[in-house]
């Protein structure tokens, strides 16, 4: 176990990721201040500065030609280096190798798109980086919360000894949205009067409603809803608590996962190698790090308990966890009540506790009081008005639909994208990545006008691959077995539109 | 506190009933005796060769009495037929006398005078007989034959009777027999469903001590109508009790009992509730059998004697003064007369007074808002006052921000009403329109008609057309099924039902009033906290949408409203996208609008246009974005023709893309005719030539 962890490391040319702060490490020899986090652990420093030296000198010079949006990519013979700045200064690179193998066929934005989530998920636990390092200028509690946090976030995506990212397999995927269950009205209204007694019974507090992994009502601001959502898919619903696999990629079957032994072994390897003194190993190991797997049980009650140990973040001595809005520096606990498929994910604002976490036992009580019942009743009528997995299969479709606007997706279930042929993909994959530059190419003309955009494409293996683009809705489509005329395609797409998008994509000529 | 209350508080002393001065007054000499003829509600005062009427519920003041001669004789007891050509008058224990109103001729029915007596008589609507007559053998069911002025006997029934009771209110008659005269044999004389028969059945009395067995006594037996349904309060003196039973078409149902704190007990009902008069303690109690429940609704309080409502009632109870200052010492005094189904009859003073309830005090007096509003959605006396206290309840319960579930509850008990009279076989009022007649009414609810009168049919056996009211509470339905499955769906309708199906005024209240009286009235008063009246709005469409009530758009409108003013877009986009926040031209036109701030917003509105396929302003929409290609082609494939083609133009121009301009041109000039002999055409191809 311990063995495979440190050999996936040891044999990871294939991926690095690294975040360093430019505004760091600004004299000479003491660059290695820039770096906060890289991944391997063990990599030879030598071989991290070069890698953060070349990064930062692309930066600084391509901001001479766009201040604001400086490098994205590099695209080597050899390696694809993603770029994500995070916060201001604060610069995420992921490196991947592009290898013969035919499985490494990446889309840019798919792999910014786990910088992006990875940074968020930091944010809303341990507040930004910049916080972090305002608070220990010496950079030692921003490094150490990176550590421990982006390792057990890589974990999910470990695939034996291979790390396995976001590839063209998951194109009919997109990250940081939100998949939504349709209700019907009545059911709506149902939901929504819930979440007024949930809120009225726990202090105001925010929630979320989730069942089985599809959102289903929120009061939450759109980002922190995808940031909550993703962090509840990953590790609260009842598909996450039950499986060891990760629930986003189907790809990972029944890999390992690597244990807290394991994991406090690298800790220790890791700050030693950093900074030499003794104190930093308890401070590290008290670290609660939600995203370990593992670290949520079902408890009687229907609430799920968390089993961090306790850990000081800003003045609130803690074990279940905190977590932060994006809008404004509240913190709040994070309670969860499971019943059946339905999740409920409470925060409650830490400010309305008197006691702090000993409040929260009364609030707990009080919701099993005044709303389980009815959290019961909700979940009976959601299950009974859902379709299951295939929900939202529409045969001879393999689709991706996705609200800008709204933050929200839905696709084809996972198991019916298997079926297509891997070049489908392939194409799908390669046309998105086209449209994510057309679309940068809009932005960086004029952000406020929106634009539409259209492409189907033929595919060698008689498919139709088509991206379609309009006012903030984004259509992607296979069409397997499909009729070779334009027409053919351009009606199949029109019925979709008109039966499942409302219209949205209709042709209107 | 609430408006309402103020304004009617005539009375420092606190009491839930009444009785309104000023009263009837029968008090002309030489009158001997004062009869109650319930038929026809007719007060009936005979002298020595005639016999007084006043006609009871009309405004009493100066209501100068009818006369009709009776001849000489002893009258013990007198009613006129109901369509009042015959005066019947029992003129002794063996003899009925009949007069021809018209011709004045005369006829007596006489019995065996060595082995029956008349206990009494009453005129019957039921189709197969005119008059039934009590006798202590037995009834005689009659037809009677104005023209000839004679009777014939329909049918005879043998039986012993000690005593009986009967109300026209009900139809029922109850024939008591055995020795403590707990047995009751039990007919209802309807006109629907003729004569029914009840199973005999037997009162319970609690024994005194060993070996002596009270005698119940007429005086002890009460029947009561109340929402339809008929019932019968039995006064058990030693167990200082009254049981409650109910009747069905094949039986009779102890329900249970409610208590006794005097020796002497009357009972009334007003406006279908239950006023169990303690005369002792000088106090009043009241039930409401609605939900079947025999809990007193409020605490026993004294009856008052009130001067006239309005907003006169001042200066009439000042001119009145003397007779409440001397009267209010005699209220329950001995002579006292209860009369059914709400007058006292205080045969002394030759006075009538009319019992009345006090919901604005009753309605006070709990705090438990919700089953405050169950009440009121019963009551059917002064539905305009009664609504305008139920939306008044409302507003302060959502100002004094009270707890969303009690909230919920109150909406839910609300529209269930309206519901119910919606399924009562009304049309509902125009939704369209409501909102501006209404709003000129102002504040107050504006009473359509008066209340119309008690309809006299009787329905028996068909609850589902008759029974008006059904609970609104989910678990009295699951409780109402089981209990008419048991009884066979039987229960006995009595004349009243039909009160509670009179249309045409109604304490229900339609989402359109909700929204003009309750919502539009208290965001007003309340601006501080939008997110509150979200949740309320929310409590009141959950409620509404389980009994697919339609909705006016003003409610999404300020729903949006609120919503945006507490910056919650993202909520706004979720309320949209299921449907809380139905989709309508009005809604979509706000949201287009809301979108001068949100661009997000702005495109719900659009979708939401597109959706509803109002190509017009989707298109008005689209321009004014500068997306004048997709305007175009929707112009194009919608035909939409009413939009300028200068708009598009304009639109073409500002982008400064002369490709563009000339497409707009070109479309409009092979598409629309008459384009080319336009000014616009002139001005734009101009422009276009300097362009390139």
């Amino acid at each position: 176990m311990g063995v495979s962890s440190m050999a996936a490391a040891s044999d990871g040319m294939q991926l690095q990721l690294c975040v360093f702060d430019l505004r760091r490490g600004q004299q000479e020899g003491q660059e290695l201040d820039k770096i906060l986090f890289f991944y391997p652990t063990d990599f030879p420093f030598l071989t991290q500065l070069s890698l953060v030296g070349l990064c930062e000198g692309i930066i600084t010079f391509t901001r001479i030609f766009s201040p604001e949006a400086a490098c994205e990519v590099i695209e080597a013979e050899k390696h694809s280096h993603v770029f994500y700045e995070a916060e201001p200064d604060i610069w995420m690179v992921l490196v991947v190798e592009k290898s013969k193998d035919d499985g490494q066929v990446w889309r840019c934005e798919a792999l910014r798109g786990v910088l992006k989530e990875v940074h968020s998920l930091f944010k809303m636990f341990h507040m930004s980086i910049h916080a972090l390092l305002d608070k220990k200028p010496s950079g030692e509690l921003a490094r150490s919360h990176l550590h421990s946090f982006i390792t057990d976030y890589l974990s999910d995506y470990q695939l034996g000894k291979k790390m396995q990212m976001p590839s063209f397999r998951d194109s009919l995927k997109e990250r940081g949205t939100v998949q939504m269950l349709t209700v019907s009205r009545e059911v709506a209204l149902e939901v929504q009067s819930l979440i007024t007694s949930i809120s009225s019974c726990c202090n105001g507090c925010d929630s979320l409603i989730l069942f089985q992994d599809l959102l289903v009502s929120t009061t939450l601001p759109p980002d922190d809803t995808a940031n909550l959502f993703s962090y509840a898919t990953l590790r609260l619903t009842p598909h996450a608590l039950s499986s060891s696999t990760s629930s986003w990629s189907y790809l990972r079957k029944g890999h390992a996962t690597p244990n807290l032994l394991n994991v406090a072994t690298l800790d220790e390897h890791q700050s030693r190698s950093r900074d030499t003194s003794q104190g930093q190993n308890c401070q590290i190991s008290s670290i609660p790090r939600f995203l370990q797997r593992d670290k949520w049980s079902k408890g009687k009650d229907g609430f799920l308990v968390p089993n961090f140990p306790s850990g000081e973040v800003g003045s609130f001595v803690l074990s279940t966890p905190v977590v932060w809005n994006q809008q404004n520096d509240d913190c709040k606990y994070l309670c969860v009540y499971q019943h059946k498929g339905i999740t409920v994910v409470m925060l409650v604002p830490a400010s309305s506790l008197a006691n702090g976490e000993q409040g929260l036992v009364q609030v707990k009580n009080k919701f099993l009081e005044n709303v389980a019942q009815r959290v019961t009743a909700v979940e009976q009528k959601l299950s009974r008005g859902w379709g299951g997995e295939n929900a939202y299969h529409v045969s001879g479709y393999r689709y991706l639909l996705i609200d800008r606007d709204r933050s929200v997706s839905r696709a084809t279930p996972a198991g019916k994208v298997t079926t297509l042929k891997k070049e489908s993909l392939v194409y799908l994959n390669k046309l998105r990545e086209e449209v994510d530059i057309e679309k940068g190419r809009w932005r960086r003309d004029n952000p406020h006008q929106e634009k539409e955009l259209e492409v189907s494409i033929r595919a060698e293996n008689n498919a139709w691959v088509i991206a379609k683009v309009i006012r903030g809705k984004e259509l992607c489509m296979v069409l397997e077995k499909a009729n070779e005329t334009l027409l053919y395609a351009t009606d199949a797409v029109e019925k979709f539109s008109n039966r499942y998008c409302e219209g949205a994509f209709s042709m209107e000529y | 506190m609430m408006q309402t209350r103020a304004g009617s508080s005539r009375s420092d002393a606190l009491s839930h009933a009444y009785i309104q001065n000023p009263p009837i007054r029968c008090n002309i000499p030489e009158t001997r005796g004062l009869f109650y003829d319930d038929g026809n509600k007719l007060l009936l005062s005979p002298t020595a060769d005639q016999v007084l009427s006043w006609k009871v519920g009309v405004p009493s003041q100066n209501n100068p009495p009818n006369s009709d001669l009776t001849g000489e004789g002893p009258v013990l007891s007198i009613r006129y037929s109901l369509d009042q050509k015959a005066i019947a008058i029992q003129r002794s224990i063996h003899e009925v006398e009949f007069r021809n109103r018209e011709t004045g001729l005369t006829f007596s029915r006489k019995c065996k005078q060595d082995s029956e007596r008349i206990l009494g008589f009453f005129w019957t609507d039921c189709p197969t007989c005119d008059i039934v007559l009590v006798k202590t053998s037995g009834i005689e069911l009659l037809l009677y034959d104005p023209e000839q002025n004679s009777l014939h006997v329909v049918e005879t029934k043998k039986l012993s009777v000690n005593w009986y009771v009967y109300t026209h209110e009900s139809r029922m008659l109850l024939l008591a027999s055995g020795m403590q005269c707990t047995v009751f044999s039990g007919y209802q004389f309807s006109a629907a469903a003729g004569i029914v028969r009840l199973p005999k059945f037997e009162m319970s009395m609690t024994k005194s001590e060993a070996n002596s067995k009270p005698v119940l006594s007429s005086d002890d037996v009460h029947i009561v109508t109340v929402y339809g349904r008929i019932y019968c309060l039995q006064f058990d003196r030693v167990g200082m009790h009254l049981n409650v039973y109910r009747f069905y078409r094949d039986a009779v149902v102890e329900q249970g009992s409610i208590p006794a704190y005097s020796i002497r007990v009357a009972i009334s009902t007003v406006d279908n509730v239950i006023l169990s008069h303690q005369l002792d303690a000088k106090v009043v109690m009241l039930y409401d059998l609605f939900l079947d429940s025999l809990n007193p609704i409020s605490a026993p309080l004294p009856l008052l004697l009130k001067g006239s409502s309005g907003s006169n009632s001042r200066s009439i109870s000042e001119v009145s003064d003397s007779i409440s200052s001397a009267y209010e010492g005699m209220i329950y005094s001995d002579n006292w007369n209860f009369l059914v189904p709400d007058l006292i009859c205080d045969v002394e003073n030759g006075l009538v007074w009319k019992i009345c309830l006090d919901v604005e005090a009753i309605s006070a007096s709990s705090s438990d808002i919700p089953s405050i509003l169950q009440f009121l959605q019963c009551r059917r006396s002064d539905p305009a006052m009664i609504k305008a206290l139920c939306l008044a309840i409302t507003r302060t319960l959502i100002l004094e921000r009270r707890p969303i579930s009690v909230i919920a509850r109150a909406m839910d008990v609300l529209v269930a009403s309206y519901s119910n009279f919606l399924r009562s076989g009304s049309t509902p009022p125009a939704t369209q329109n409501t909102g501006n007649d209404q709003s000129t009414a102002g504040s107050g609810v504006a009473s359509e008609h008066a209340i119309t009168g008690t309809a006299t049919k009787s329905i028996i056996g068909d609850s589902s057309s008759g029974m008006s009211m059904h609970s609104p509470s989910t678990s009295d339905d699951e409780m109402n099924p089981e209990e008419s499955e048991k009884l066979g769906d039987k229960s006995l309708e009595s004349s009243v039902s039909q009160l509670l199906a009179s249309h045409d005024t109604s304490v229900a209240t339609s989402p359109d009033e909700m929204y003009l009286f309750v919502f539009a009235l208290v965001e007003d008063e309340m601006s501080g906290d939008p997110a509150y009246l979200v949740s309320v709005i929310v409590e009141f469409l959950r409620s509404a949408s389980r009994e697919k009530l339609k909705m006016n758009p003003d409610i999404y409108l300020m729903m949006n409203q609120l919503l945006a003013r507490s910056n919650q877009h993202a909520n706004i986009a979720l309320f949209v996208s299921n449907k809380i926040i139905e989709p309508s031209k009005e809604v979509a036109m706000q949201l287009v609008d809301f979108g001068q701030q949100n661009y997000k917003i702005r495109k719900l509105g659009m979708d939401m246009l597109r959706q509803l396929s109002l190509h017009h302003d989707y298109v008005s929409v689209l321009l004014q974005d500068g997306y004048y290609l997709e305007a175009l082609r929707c112009a194009r494939k919608y035909k939409v023709i009413t939009v300028q083609p200068a708009l598009f133009l304009e639109a073409a121009m500002a982008s400064n893309n002369a490709l563009h301009l000339a497409a707009v041109m070109r479309f409009f000039s092979d598409f629309a005719p008459s384009f080319k002999t336009t000014l616009d055409y002139g001005r734009y191809q101009q422009v276009l030539s300097e362009l390139s």
